[in-house]
């Protein structure tokens, strides 16, 4: 259940934040107010009026019009009959595709050959053409341009002016802090607080230990995390932690990798027995790096040694048979669901044809018992993989390669949707990988967790490592200003 | 990165009892249950339906259509399917049959074998390497091999089609009692791949292509093997299939095994494997392979017409295939 | 197929889209001509006579092919197609026997109202109970097929010969077949494809959840899908019995014309993942297979090798798209 009990007013001609940690239940409210889902209880008022949101043509009509990251526009057909299939004129649609700036847009193209930015920005002016109600806006200004951002802004606040009412999704607290009206917190399914953006007007303070941060930032990160834990995190964080690094030739080294896409020139090294972290906002090219780097897409240019040598991965398995094992981030992408719990951590050891044999369920059943006490996964190791929480579902996930070996291991936003216990667990997890001499590169968006689990961390920009910064120094302020680009470059010695 | 579309989210809702006996996989009790109460009807509409006679003829139909479904089974559960196993198995038997007039009947089978081993390693190749859609493939294969073996049948393939003795006494002849030695080849064969489904890596790689292809690669897998692999076997047991039906009926003609296409998706579909993959099994097949034998001998002691005997058959599909569905949907 | 344009704008750029969209139509009606030219230049006075061959013998596929391109544009499959070109065949033959033309027309009308009424049924079970449509339209097949033989427990049954001469003309008059051929095209599927519901159909095969986003409907459009191509599958059954002048319940003749309809959608440009392709393509394709064992006993060819060539054209053109396809993928 991802939502207990929320309760959330948005005024006439306002524009209302939306704001939490993942798993809070941001998405299910999306999905609920738009029609995808039905709520178990409650009630939805539009102006007043108790309605049943049966289905996305109904939520519409309702005056509710979601914008979500993948733009609903079928792929194979032109911009003019997606727009037939919504039932939006034409005209109205050319009046807010040119309010945001975009000429010259073809709408007898087919909409899988427009770039998803301007996708995007087309279904925000396809929504605005309905005249609606209220617009809800999920991570709308993710992966886009600046330019764009700038202009969906322009919009969201002309809307406001139209006297519409725009609930606005997103975990970039600097534009939440920049352009909404009243903010509302969500934690673990439930609104813990709402306040107005007018008592604080200004963003973030001074990236230097000391000076007090504003009180809007604050007030957000402790109603999202809850009164403890806000207090370690807000305050100078004293980190006792013996690294395990090792001297000698690093596990890992990666020297101006390119993609001809998002990658454009990462280089990096990771020692023997280091927890090395990788930050950044949305679309910097993690995806493909950590892709690259597991062997499921190719590189155009650079290097990658890996134990000493040269690898250049065409399959995963390249990469696995190197010791570079990847957990994916979206766990529909690294768990077999319908299979077991058993089936899902042992798979590892049947990949190739030499092992296709008879299956030695002895030892199986020993390293799978092994992986579930360390992980402590709380299951049977029958149940199917599908009914686990998340967080069991990720440490199945990093328990594959537990049972089936690796040096360095790759995660992708291991603690992504997750409780704050199992996140620990896994944190401790890296730290007892490392002192046996293994590797971790970690990526994460959250800001807060480098010094948990890292000893150091890279802050990724537009597709190259533009920060480096020991963990004992990586303050949010700081690694949220490199992520935006922020100019100077911090190094250490 | 948000998506709109509705995924299992984590609870596990109550089931009703019809959606827990339907649970995917294991629908073996149920369909033991079933199994037996035909058979107990059966036997009480003909007394005759239980003597070793009976008994053997239903079972002589039964193996060659459990083996080209437990071919099928094997496609459907890494996702795919076959159409042409109808015609490879025919293809089979026309080799084996030519060859049996030149040589000893050991080389006449291998021969048969070798038809299926060809036959599946192309499929699979195109399948697996070149990303060709299964339905077309196979498709295309099963007119590939009609033409061949029309225009054969007339040159290279044609005169002599007699079936060696030995594949004579396979394919029709009996072991002891009411056990024909056909039986005694699919129980070889179909209990090797129950087995080998369970207890081998390359039977966990069959689930878990079926399950999610992504999941896999990113484990290393290189999911053109494990295609490759299951086409190869398909076809190879339909080469058997074809070879066991050629000696039970003596002679071969492209018909030959025309009729067991169909029922070959359906016994698996019966069985509970589901054709997008990854749920399903050979035990569960072979229970549907008789229970199809079994009604069908029903079906003609009660003189049923052949005309519902169809629509009873396509209803039964569609009953089974909603139960399961239910059962996975509310899993 | 109309594109529109958010500014006006030279010839060039809408010619040039226009030419993408329809570019493997385009090329599979080249591939025609030349067959057609081929195979005119091996036969003596090629005329009249041969074109209303090949249009009354491959109406019934090219109404199949038809049938089946709208239901795989929408997203699925339809594995029944032939049992119900049986099924209507049987139908219409058992009850068009000693009528006259009128007569004819009525049960002609009738069995369509039938066809398309069990299709809308087929789509709605298969929306309704989540099962997948490889699986519902295979047991409908069995149904179709079992109904079939109830209509008509063997070959038998009959049609008017002016019910015969209206839908393939006879001797050199090819054009009633070519009407027959367009009738469905201009006064079903026309109409329809700009209609929102035949955006929608497409819509949910090119992205079933945009399109559910979009406020499409899936229930209904899939029931309109799957009636027409009922309708189309009823059409095909009728000219089948034009063609025979009887019906016949063979299970084996559903089978070939289902696995027939596939290949000629394939070849025609119609995407099996959805959303992409259209009526025309197949209807030619249909044509090119009709002429290849044709050309090949002008060749001196046994014809079944026919088979075996169409076989393998089926395939290398799967190929080939998958290969085109993935290419335009991996473009980032």
């Amino acid at each position: 259940m991802a939502l207990r009990s929320v309760d959330l007013a948005v005024e006439r001609g306002e524009i209302h934040g939306l704001v939490g940690a993942n798993g809070a239940g941001k998405s299910t409210l999306v999905k609920i107010l738009s029609g995808v889902l039905g709520p178990d209880a409650g009630v939805v008022e539009v102006a007043g009026r108790a309605v049943r949101l049966r289905s996305p043509a109904h939520a519409r009509a309702s005056g509710l019009a979601p914008v979500f990251q993948d733009p609903a526009f079928a792929p194979d057909l032109t911009v003019a009959e997606n727009l037939r299939l919504t039932g939006t004129d034409q005209g109205a649609f050319r009046r807010r595709v040119g309010e945001l700036g975009l000429d010259g847009v073809e709408l007898g193209e087919p909409a899988g050959s427009l770039p998803l930015p301007l996708l995007r920005m087309l279904d925000l002016a396809r929504v605005l053409a309905h005249d609606p109600a209220l617009l809800l806006l999920d991570e709308i200004t993710a992966a886009l341009p600046a330019d764009y951002a700038d202009r969906v802004f322009a919009a969201i606040r002309q809307a406001r002016e139209e006297g519409r009412s725009v609930l606005f999704i997103s975990h970039r607290l600097l534009e939440v802090q920049e352009i909404c009206d009243r903010v509302t917190v969500l934690r673990d399914g439930r609104n813990v607080d709402t306040y107005r953006t007018a008592e604080s007007p200004e963003g973030f303070g001074e990236p230097q230990g000391g000076a007090p941060r504003k009180r809007g930032e604050q007030r957000i990160v402790a109603a999202m995390l809850g009164e403890r834990a806000a207090l370690a995190v807000t305050e100078p964080r004293r980190v006792a932690r013996t690294s395990h690094v090792q001297p000698g030739e690093p596990a890992l080294r990666v020297r101006g990798l390119s993609d001809g896409h998002r990658v454009r020139d990462v280089s990096l090294t990771l020692a023997r027995g280091e927890v090395l972290g990788i930050t950044g906002l949305e679309g910097q090219g993690q995806d493909e790096l950590f892709a690259i780097l597991a062997g499921d897409r190719r590189a155009t240019d650079g290097e990658i040694v890996a134990d000493g040598r040269r690898l250049a991965a065409r399959h995963p398995r390249d990469a696995i048979r190197r010791g570079l094992t990847l957990v994916p981030s979206d766990r529909w992408q690294a768990l077999l669901p319908q299979r077991s719990v058993r089936e899902n951590l042992a798979i590892a050891h049947y990949t190739a044809p030499a092992e296709w044999g008879w299956i030695n369920l002895d030892r199986e059943r020993r390293q799978v018992a092994e992986a579930i006490g360390r992980l402590s996964i709380d299951t049977r190791a029958q149940a199917q993989a599908r009914r686990l929480s998340g967080g069991n579902q990720q440490k199945v996930a990093i328990g594959r390669w537990l049972v089936g070996g690796f040096t360095t291991l790759l995660c992708f936003d291991p603690t992504r949707g997750i409780d704050v216990g199992t996140k620990h667990q896994i944190y401790d997890l890296f730290r007892e990988l490392a002192a046996a001499g293994r590797s971790v590169l970690m990526f994460t968006s959250e800001l807060r967790e480098v010094p948990l689990a890292c000893d150091r961390v890279l802050v990724l920009y537009d597709g190259r490592i533009v920060a480096e910064l020991a963990a004992a120094d990586a303050d949010e302020a700081t690694l949220l200003g490199a992520a935006h680009g922020l100019a100077e470059v911090l190094t250490e010695s | 990165m948000t998506q709109a579309a509705v995924r299992d989210e984590d609870a596990a809702p109550e089931r009703s009892l019809l959606a827990r006996v339907a649970a995917a996989d294991r629908p073996t009790l149920a369909l033991i249950g079933v199994l037996v109460a035909l058979v107990v009807a059966n036997g009480l509409i003909d007394r005759n339906f239980l003597s070793l006679s009976q008994l053997r003829n239903t079972l002589l139909v039964t193996a060659p259509l459990a083996l080209l479904a437990g071919g099928q089974t094997l496609c459907m559960l890494t996702g795919g399917i076959d159409l042409s196993v109808a015609m490879t198995a025919t293809a089979a038997a026309y080799v084996t049959g030519v060859q049996s007039a030149d040589g000893p009947a050991v080389l006449a089978i291998a021969a048969g074998l070798l038809v299926g081993v060809v036959v599946g390693l192309v499929n699979g190749l195109a399948i697996g390497v070149f990303k060709v859609n299964p339905l077309i493939m196979t498709l295309g294969m099963s007119g590939i091999l009609t033409g061949l073996l029309t225009v054969g049948s007339q040159t290279f393939l044609g005169g002599a089609t007699r079936m060696s003795e030995l594949v004579l006494e396979l394919g029709g002849g009996t072991i002891v009692g009411p056990i024909p030695w056909n039986l005694v080849v699919w129980l070889l064969l179909g209990g090797a791949l129950v087995v080998g489904l369970r207890r081998t890596g390359l039977g966990r790689l069959i689930y878990a292509v079926g399950d999610n292809r992504v999941a896999c690669r990113l484990a290393g897998v290189r999911i053109w093997q494990v295609e490759t692999a299951v086409y190869t076997l398909c076809a190879l047991l339909a080469a058997v299939a074809g070879i066991l039906i050629g000696g039970r009926s003596g002679s071969v003609d492209l018909q030959l095994a025309g009729s067991y296409l169909l029922p070959s998706v359906a016994a698996a579909v019966i069985g509970g494997t589901s054709i997008l993959g990854g749920i399903g099994g050979y035990t569960g097949t072979i229970l549907g392979a008789l229970i199809l034998a079994v009604l069908d001998t029903m079906l003609n002691l009660l003189t049923v017409d052949e005309a519902l005997k169809q629509v009873l058959y396509g209803c039964i599909i569609l009953a089974l295939s909603w139960a399961y569905a239910r059962g996975t949907a509310s899993a | 197929m109309a594109t529109a344009t958010a500014t006006t704008r030279p010839l060039g750029p809408a010619a040039g889209r226009l030419a993408r969209r329809h570019a493997w139509t385009g090329a599979v009606v080249t591939f025609f001509v030349l067959l057609l030219a081929w195979n005119a230049s091996q036969t003596r006075n090629f005329g009249a006579f041969e074109i209303q061959t090949l249009l009354a013998s491959t109406l019934p596929l090219a109404y199949l092919a038809m049938a089946q391109s709208v239901v795989v544009i929408g997203g699925g499959i339809d594995l029944s197609v032939g049992a119900m070109l049986v099924l209507i065949n049987c139908l219409s033959a058992r009850f068009m026997e000693g009528t006259d033309l009128r007569g004819s027309l009525l049960v002609a009308a009738g069995c369509l109202a039938v066809a398309a009424a069990l299709g809308a049924l087929t789509g709605l079970v298969i929306t309704v109970s989540r099962i997948p449509d490889i699986i519902v339209t295979l047991a409908a097949s069995f149904v179709w097929g079992g109904a079939a033989l109830f209509v008509l427990h063997t070959p038998g049954g009959g049609t008017s010969t002016g019910f015969q001469a209206l839908v393939l003309g006879s001797g050199s008059a090819w054009w009633p077949a070519l009407l027959c051929l367009l009738a469905p095209l201009l006064l079903v599927w026309a109409p329809l494809r700009r209609s929102r519901t035949g955006i929608a159909v497409y819509a949910l095969g090119s992205d079933r959840n945009a399109a559910y986003l979009s406020g499409v409907d899936p229930l209904c459009t899939r029931v309109v899908a799957y009636a027409v191509d009922g309708l189309l599958c009823g059409l095909a059954g009728l000219a089948t019995t034009a063609f025979t002048a009887g019906g016949s319940p063979q299970s084996t003749i559903a089978m070939n014309a289902t696995l027939n309809s596939v290949a000629a959608i394939v070849l025609g440009g119609v995407a099996l993942s959805g959303g992409v392709g259209g009526l025309m393509g197949p209807v030619f394709a249909v044509w090119c297979l009709y002429l290849i064992p044709n050309i090949m006993l002008g060749l001196g060819v046994d014809p079944s090798y026919g088979e075996v060539v169409k076989g393998v054209v089926v395939v290398l053109v799967v190929l080939a798209g998958g290969l085109l396809r993935a290419r335009r993928n991996r473009a980032p």
